[in-house]
């Protein structure tokens, strides 16, 4: 795995955003900085309210940055940017939404709404070649070609959800970010749907975010997993590498309350419970550690070093 | 290698008396049905199913399958426009099938069988402090008031784990975090020390460590006050978690029943294979994981044979064509497949199923020789 | 053969169906349990629902049979009063009868076979007149009807969607909204001078206001669901989103506001004209009709001069009320079952 080399697609650096509320300004991200590289698929793994769609949504810009900066293939996308630059925003970075039922226009046909992006780049096409456009792109997700002219209401959660995959895909972007894309679906639904996420990277070269609150899905289609707690990154690594040796306690959590379909399991399985009350941050303040190997940790020093002790005596 | 079972029975599988005793839910073909924009809909197509004494029952199934609908029919929650057509729900001694009026309802619904619903937000009356709430259901169940009812209510909120029960009894639900109001409504559900307790996807809305808590105290609350549950979820997570039997459900029938361990380790119908192995804890890093084309059927027509049949790439001619029978695989497992007939080809299970069979080991498969 | 076919696969389910339905035997019962073929796009169309929104509404507004009902008079009330004109033997509303006999005007007839509805003080046919009363008023409150739609739309829309105009445009909706619409009506109407046209322009200018807030409130409701956010994630100009995402899902509630904002209209010209604002008395309206008869109210044998329009306007203000409520409960989707 040699990082020097791959092209760096995606990176935040110090971002914050923040929500105006009646009592304040309520930071819902607080000073991420990570890397996504072409090709892979991020994982970005987090409980309700830890701030992780502020961050999906924050790089399509559909929310606004309060401080720090997102750059695109090294160009700043965040912030006021001219025209231009959100037209390529638009063409090379798409998302793919969560709740399949809320995510689709329920007035528009399929038809539109499949190709509702590609009205807004400027590329002059002719009504025949758009139809056709729709058609491949919902023959890609396993949709047939007679859906175009139906309502979304006429289909079922699975079927929506591709319908809203097609629509990000048809824009052919570079970068999709998608924003808990099965967590709403039925359980053997899940399937069909991450298959076809990962079939479609592989034919395309798509780099994926993958934000989701199940730490089993990401396991099985992440190559690198960051850890999200309360708008604060607490741990990022390699998938396997995550799982073979976290670091961080609320990692350690998580990870432990991973249900498994497994009765035996199940009934020997010991949750740990984080408590934020285990860090003592009064004096010694955590920082954004390299661990080794592209692991990085939230920590402070006397955390860092227990945490080197427990790898080096557990490698 | 010919599938294990040889038993064909149809019909007799109602009468097999279980080791615990007599059921305390006895529910027996149940076809319910709604009138929605003109057209009937049959939810509920020939269901049976038996819950006993202080167990816990899982009912699996995804949406459409109709579980809901099924344990909504048990304390006469179904919606305006749907109806029992026909079975019995046996409890107590009564049909609750037959039951039509609220008053009849009254007496059991929430006093011998109580639910918890998804969303506890949607649960609660924000207006009302979470104190009065829990408060009602000792005043109206046990003909409780003031001071005894005030102790109640204290020692209620002590048992589900709110901390502070003295003061924060005054408080509203929106003063409490998700998992918090969950507790509340478990408590106002378990106050009147029900029967059977129903709880639908009683996590689903939470975090993972949340849920975790929720289960253990849903757990230790049957412990120490007798109640039976059933779970109503699509989470098999959860399922293994909690379940001593399982049901699973698809298009509004009963598929596959029996043990936890039976049904995970040995399942026997189509579509629980694929439930189980579509799971991405089976998936292996870099192959596509194993899932069901197509969706599940359209309630609204009649449909014949198996409605698992026209998803499964193993499904047999006979599956378009009858409908096929419970077919019972041991005392307390039984599976609606073609596939366990004796006259059916041997068909293998996918890959993860036969990885969980190799878990649990040659032994404790029931019937003939492999 | 059949058994030939069966065993070569080379029958479709249905046709398997028949075959067995139609006795072909125990050895082809044993050929069923062959595996079958698959067909995944199968599985694809399994899950149809021909659910249709507009034909559900119709569907829940046409059982409601009071609504029904309202919608007939409604329907017969308003083609009557266009068809009128037409009809022979017919009077002008404004010309003033003259007995051959007497060369007295025929005032204050009572209602009898030469006049249907008698006629006024001053000897003019009540009839053809309330009929042309009501198409008048009827044409006041559907121009204002439709133009404070549009304007109340547009501005209702962009209000609610352009964040950064809400906080501005909201403050300046206070102020205007607490000036009462009875100082404004009146000074309007009396700059203008009373007319057609001053009716029509004064009752726009403040009608608009209210359906515009009442858009702007559905629009906040609905502009941060997953659906606008795609558009806008997808590079949509707001202008679209508006036309396309937002105003689709208004059009049942804005046709019940409109519906409601006729009969209102109405009631506004009849108060002007009641206070000597309204139209001049040569052109008759509801309002006028109402007026002059409230004037001679108290004698009993010429109520009938008040009765008549009354009767008329409440017809159609109740039946537009009724339909409009009737309506809005049948395009919510959650009546739909």
């Amino acid at each position: 795995m040699n990082g020097a080399e791959r092209e760096v697609l995606l990176e935040l650096r110090d971002l914050e955003v923040g929500f105006k509320t009646k009592h304040g300004i309520f930071r819902a991200v607080k000073g991420v900085n990570f890397s996504i590289y072409r090709g892979e698929t991020f994982g970005l793994v987090g409980e309700s309210g830890s701030g992780k769609t502020s961050i999906g949504r924050a790089i399509v810009r559909i929310n606004d940055v309060s401080s720090g900066s997102i750059l695109y293939k090294g160009r700043k996308i965040s912030g006021p940017i001219s025209r231009d630059l959100d037209l390529e925003v638009v063409r090379t970075i798409q998302m793919i939404f969560q709740d399949p039922m809320a995510s689709l226009n329920e007035r528009a046909k399929v038809d539109y709404i499949v190709s509702e992006g590609l009205y807004n780049i400027g590329v002059k096409r002719t009504e025949a070649e758009r139809l056709a456009l729709v058609e491949k792109a919902l023959l890609e997700v396993g949709l047939l070609p007679e859906f175009a002219s139906r309502f979304p209401h006429e289909f079922s959660g699975g079927q929506r959800q591709r319908i809203g995959i097609a629509r990000a895909l048809i824009m052919e972007p570079e970068l999709v970010i998608a924003d808990e894309p099965i967590s709403a679906l039925d359980v053997s639904i899940r399937a069909q749907v991450l298959n076809l996420l990962a079939t479609i990277q592989k034919a395309k070269g798509l780099t994926y975010l993958f934000i989701a609150h199940d730490l089993s899905v990401v396991r099985f289609i992440t190559d690198r997993i960051a850890v999200i707690n309360k708008g604060e990154l607490v741990e990022l690594a390699e998938t396997e590498e995550l799982f073979r040796h976290p670091l961080h306690p609320y990692t350690r959590a998580l990870i432990s309350a991973i249900p498994q379909p497994d009765p035996r399991a199940e009934r020997i399985k010991v949750v740990t419970v984080y408590d934020p009350a285990c860090h003592d941050y009064a004096v010694d303040t955590p920082s954004w550690v390299d661990v080794g190997a592209g692991h990085f940790v939230l920590a402070n020093a006397s955390e860092l070093a227990r945490y080197k002790e427990e790898m080096s005596s557990s490698a | 290698m010919r599938s294990p079972t040889r038993q064909t029975l149809a019909t007799t599988c109602k009468d097999n008396v279980m080791a615990q005793g007599d059921p305390i839910i006895q529910a027996k073909d149940i076809i319910i049905k709604f009138s929605l924009r003109g057209r009937t809909l049959t939810a509920i197509r020939g269901a049976s199913l038996e819950l006993y004494e202080g167990e816990t029952l899982a009912i699996v199934g995804e949406s459409g399958s109709g579980k809901s609908v099924l344990t909504k029919s048990f304390i006469g929650m179904l919606d305006q426009n749907g109806w029992i057509d026909s079975g019995t729900v046996s409890f107590e001694g009564r049909d609750l099938a037959r039951l039509r009026s609220e008053r009849d309802w009254l007496a059991i619904r929430g006093k011998k069988i109580s639910m918890v619903f998804q969303d506890p937000m949607t649960a609660l009356n924000p207006l009302k402090t979470i104190g009065s709430q829990i408060r009602e259901v000792f005043e109206l169940h046990h003909g409780m008031s003031g001071k005894t009812a005030d102790h109640a209510v204290i020692e209620m909120l002590e048992r589900v784990g709110i901390d502070n029960p003295h003061e924060r009894h005054r408080q509203y639900p929106h003063e409490f975090s998700g998992g918090m109001r969950q507790r509340v409504v478990i408590a106002i559900a378990v106050a009147c020390k029900p029967r059977v307790l129903i709880c639908d996807e009683p996590t689903t809305a939470l975090d993972v460590t949340i849920q975790a808590q929720i289960l253990a105290l849903i757990k230790a609350l049957q412990r120490d006050l007798g109640f039976t549950t059933v779970y109503i979820t699509h989470d098999l997570g959860v399922v293994a978690n909690v379940a001593d039997r399982v049901a699973v459900m698809y298009a509004g029938q009963i598929v596959e029943t029996g043990t936890a361990e039976e049904v995970f380790y040995d399942s026997r119908h189509p579509y629980t294979w694929a439930l189980l192995s579509s799971l991405p804890q089976q998936g292996i890093k870099g192959q596509l994981l194993y899932s069901i084309s197509g969706t599940p059927p359209n309630l609204f027509n009649t449909i014949t044979g198996d409605a698992f049949a026209p998803r499964n790439p193993k499904a047999l001619r006979i599956d378009f064509v009858r409908q096929p029978p419970m077919f019972e695989i041991s005392p307390t497992h039984r599976a609606a497949t073609w596939l366990l007939d004796s006259r059916a080809p041997a068909i293998d299970p996918p890959p993860a199923i036969l990885g969980m069979r190799a878990k649990l080991g040659g032994a404790k498969l029931g019937g003939g020789v492999l | 053969m059949m058994r030939d076919r069966l065993l070569a696969g080379a029958m479709s389910p249905d046709a398997i169906r028949c075959a067995v339905d139609s006795g072909s035997g125990a050895e082809d019962e044993l050929s069923l349990f062959e595996p079958a073929e698959f067909d995944p796009n199968a599985g694809e169309r399994g899950g149809y629902s021909n659910y249709s929104y507009w034909r559900s509404t119709f569907r829940v507004f046409l059982k409601n049979r009071v609504a029904f009902g309202f919608l007939v008079l409604l329907v017969a009330l308003l083609a009557f009063t266009f068809i009128q004109p037409m009809l022979p033997g017919q009077r002008n509303p404004t010309k003033i009868h003259i007995d051959p006999a007497t060369g007295m005007q025929f005032r204050n007839v009572p209602p009898g076979k030469e006049f249907w509805f008698g006629t006024n003080t001053i000897g003019q046919d009540l009839w053809s007149r309330i009929w042309s009363g009501t198409r008048t008023s009827l044409e006041i409150g559907l121009l204002v009807g439709i133009a404070e739609m549009l304007i109340g739309i547009s501005f209702g829309a962009m209000w609610g969607y352009v964040r950064r105009l809400d906080a501005v445009v909201t403050e300046i909706y206070n102020v205007i909204n607490n000036i009462p619409t009875t100082i404004i009506l009146m000074l309007l109407a009396y700059i203008m001078r009373p007319s057609f046209k001053t009716m029509v322009i004064a009752m726009c200018a403040t009608g608009w206001l209210g359906l515009a807030r009442f858009v702007r409130n559905q629009i906040v409701i609905i502009r941060d669901r997953e659906y606008n956010l795609a558009s806008r994630c997808l590079g949509t100009p707001t202008r679209r989103i508006i036309m396309k995402n937002l105003l689709p899902y208004l059009v049942s509630v804005i046709m019940l506001q409109t519906a409601l904002s006729i009969p209102g209209t109405i009631g506004w010209e009849v108060f002007l004209t009641y206070i000597g604002l309204g139209l001049p008395v040569s052109i008759p309206s509801l309002g006028n009709l109402v007026n002059e008869g409230r004037q001679i109210m108290m004698s009993p044998e010429l109520r009938y001069q008040l009765v008549f329009p009354t009767i008329v306007l409440s017809l159609i203000t109740i039946s537009f009320y009724v339909l409009g409520n009737a309506f809005s409960d049948a395009s919510d989707p959650r009546n739909h079952v």
